[in-house]
């Protein structure tokens, strides 16, 4: 991942396929190193479907393509065939976007904040097709994205979510059990990313809930419900989408790092001049 | 973080003038610490216990380096070459050669940060320990590192990168890791001492008592110092009561970005007053 990621950024095309290349053309084989195996997941009497891992989500995680929305392949967590009708404002944000993926994708002409190396978040770094872990402790359970390195804290340990929360890249996060399903709530965004790759806005307002559920040892259950009325005339609920559990795997490193301002300026700040299609 | 002079002078601002109080959210307590100790009880029980988020402070050591001198530059060995060559070409932060608006360096381009110059900031952290890996989270551009515990040795031939790779153990009392795989971007502290592929970096943790860690800092690299660059300890108080905010460095625009960070000189230097 390292090596992959060194040799994207020092080319010209980069910055513009970082995301979109990384996320839909390499293998994700090449992303997480499989050196050796991180924790000891080999409880025999915790590998039968259904049993008592109902309650333990730790591990690496995968999804795959799955082929149900053609052209964006294993990018549906969010999913915009379910998007409800955009209010007027979101709908001018909407517009506005350059998006990276869907019909109004123009390529050259893309632009968004991650394309700068900006921090990705909820629910956006949700639905990137790469390798993540959930390690749980008392009180909290923590998130790590391979995908620009990140780490996210989902308090567990009974508190509410907060009235007034600092907007920010992350949000705060709260999580509980509702039976075998981990509910997370997550407030206190920022306006800076989209929800996806497509450009719908993600507001101050953003109320995100995750659900989770551990299908089978292999398989976690994750589906990804907006409601922000500012954006979205109704909650936009995606169907659940599945996620594999990778144990050979660990998290390599990943940051986004505008290493050179020529780079910079030529490929994101110029967007327009560089053509990510033609060589 | 929002403020247009903290994203370009993120490390600078905080670092030296930012009260670490508002950095640092002190809402509720994270998890339920109810070690039943006092600042003076011994760590019965908590040696190898190192979880929680500390904080270093100002011990007036070093006047002008307020309280960074975790790699402390007064027991730095002779530079190689190399090293000097690298020294001599940096736009350090701080000390005797930073000069106020020409202050360059990776992490005012946003870039990531990584050890050992990310241990000496004075800004939260926190160690998370579970089975087989040990945490560090870093306020300080939201940067996590994972340690690992499982007996492993260090790789033969990693990639370079920003945080390394690392592996810890324990020594009686003393928590050591030890990293390699750095790459050569960023310095090892903030005076521009230069940090190379072949450094080996190592770290003793001692938990001397409920509220108090021992972070002690060596750094091995003959490609930049003639000798091993064994920095003196360093304590870090206990803040049961703190939770690790969000800070991103995001150059968030580009007018921004190009006015104090890429023409630094045309934004002159910064006042810690204001």
């Amino acid at each position: 991942m390292k090596e992959i990621g060194h040799k994207v950024f020092s080319s010209k095309l980069a910055r513009i396929v970082t995301l979109i290349g990384l996320s839909l053309a390499f293998s994700p084989l090449g992303l997480a190193q499989t050196t050796a195996q991180s924790d000891k997941r080999s409880d025999p009497a915790k590998t039968q479907d259904g049993a008592p891992l109902s309650h333990d989500l730790s591990g690496v995680w995968m999804q795959y393509r799955d082929g149900d929305v053609p052209g964006t392949p294993g990018m549906n967590g969010v999913n915009e065939h379910f998007r409800p009708p955009l209010t007027p404002w979101g709908q001018s944000q909407f517009e506005s976007a350059k998006a990276l993926q869907g019909a109004k994708a123009v390529a050259g002409k893309e632009d968004t904040s991650v394309l700068r190396c900006e921090p990705s978040g909820p629910p956006q770094v949700l639905i990137l097709p790469n390798p993540w872990e959930i390690v749980q402790i008392p009180g909290r359970v923590l998130m790590f994205f391979e995908e620009q390195h990140i780490w996210r804290t989902i308090w567990a340990d009974g508190r509410t979510l907060p009235k007034d929360p600092d907007p920010s890249y992350l949000g705060y996060s709260v999580g509980r059990w509702e039976g075998d399903t981990f509910v997370v709530e997550t407030i206190g965004f920022n306006d800076k990313e989209w929800v996806d790759l497509y450009g719908n806005p993600r507001t101050s307002t953003t109320h995100l809930t995750e659900r989770y559920r551990r299908l089978n040892k292999d398989t976690l259950e994750q589906q990804i419900i907006i409601d922000d009325p500012k954006v979205y005339t109704k909650p936009w609920v995606s169907p659940p989408k599945m996620h594999k559990l990778e144990p050979g795997w660990e998290l390599a490193e990943w940051f986004c790092v505008l290493d050179e301002n020529k780079d910079y300026d030529q490929v994101v700040r110029k967007p327009a001049g560089v053509a990510p299609n033609s060589k | 973080m929002r403020r247009l002079l903290k994203t370009s002078s993120g490390v600078l601002v905080c670092a030296l003038a930012c009260s670490p109080f508002v950095l640092a959210q002190s809402s509720k307590p994270s998890d339920a610490k109810k070690a039943p100790a006092s600042k003076s009880s011994p760590n019965h029980g908590l040696s190898h216990n190192l979880s929680g988020v500390w904080m270093q402070y100002d011990d007036g050591t070093a006047p002008g380096f307020a309280r960074m001198n975790g790699v402390d530059d007064r027991t730095r060995p002779p530079l190689t070459p190399w090293g000097q060559e690298r020294f001599d070409s940096a736009k350090p932060l701080m000390g005797p050669r930073a000069v106020g608006g020409s202050e360059d360096s990776a992490a005012l381009h946003c870039e990531p940060s990584g050890p050992p110059q990310l241990l000496i900031l004075p800004n939260p952290w926190e160690i998370v320990q579970v089975p087989g890996r040990t945490f560090m989270f870093f306020e300080e551009y939201h940067i996590w590192r994972t340690i690992w515990t499982d007996g492993r040795p260090l790789p033969k031939d990693p990639d370079p990168s920003w945080l390394g790779y690392s592996v810890g153990h324990w020594e009686g009392d003393t928590f050591v890791v030890e990293t390699v795989g750095f790459n050569d971007k960023v310095w090892a502290d903030l005076s521009g001492n230069p940090r190379s592929e072949q450094m080996h970096l190592t770290e003793r943790y001692r938990r001397l008592n409920h509220d108090t860690l021992e972070q002690q800092i060596i750094i091995d690299d003959p490609k930049s110092y003639t000798k091993t660059w064994v920095s003196p300890p360093k304590l870090h108080k206990f803040e049961p009561k703190w939770e690790i905010a969000e800070w991103f460095c995001a150059s968030s625009e580009n007018q921004t970005y190009d006015k104090d960070v890429r023409k630094p000189s045309g934004g002159g230097p910064v006042d810690p007053n204001k």
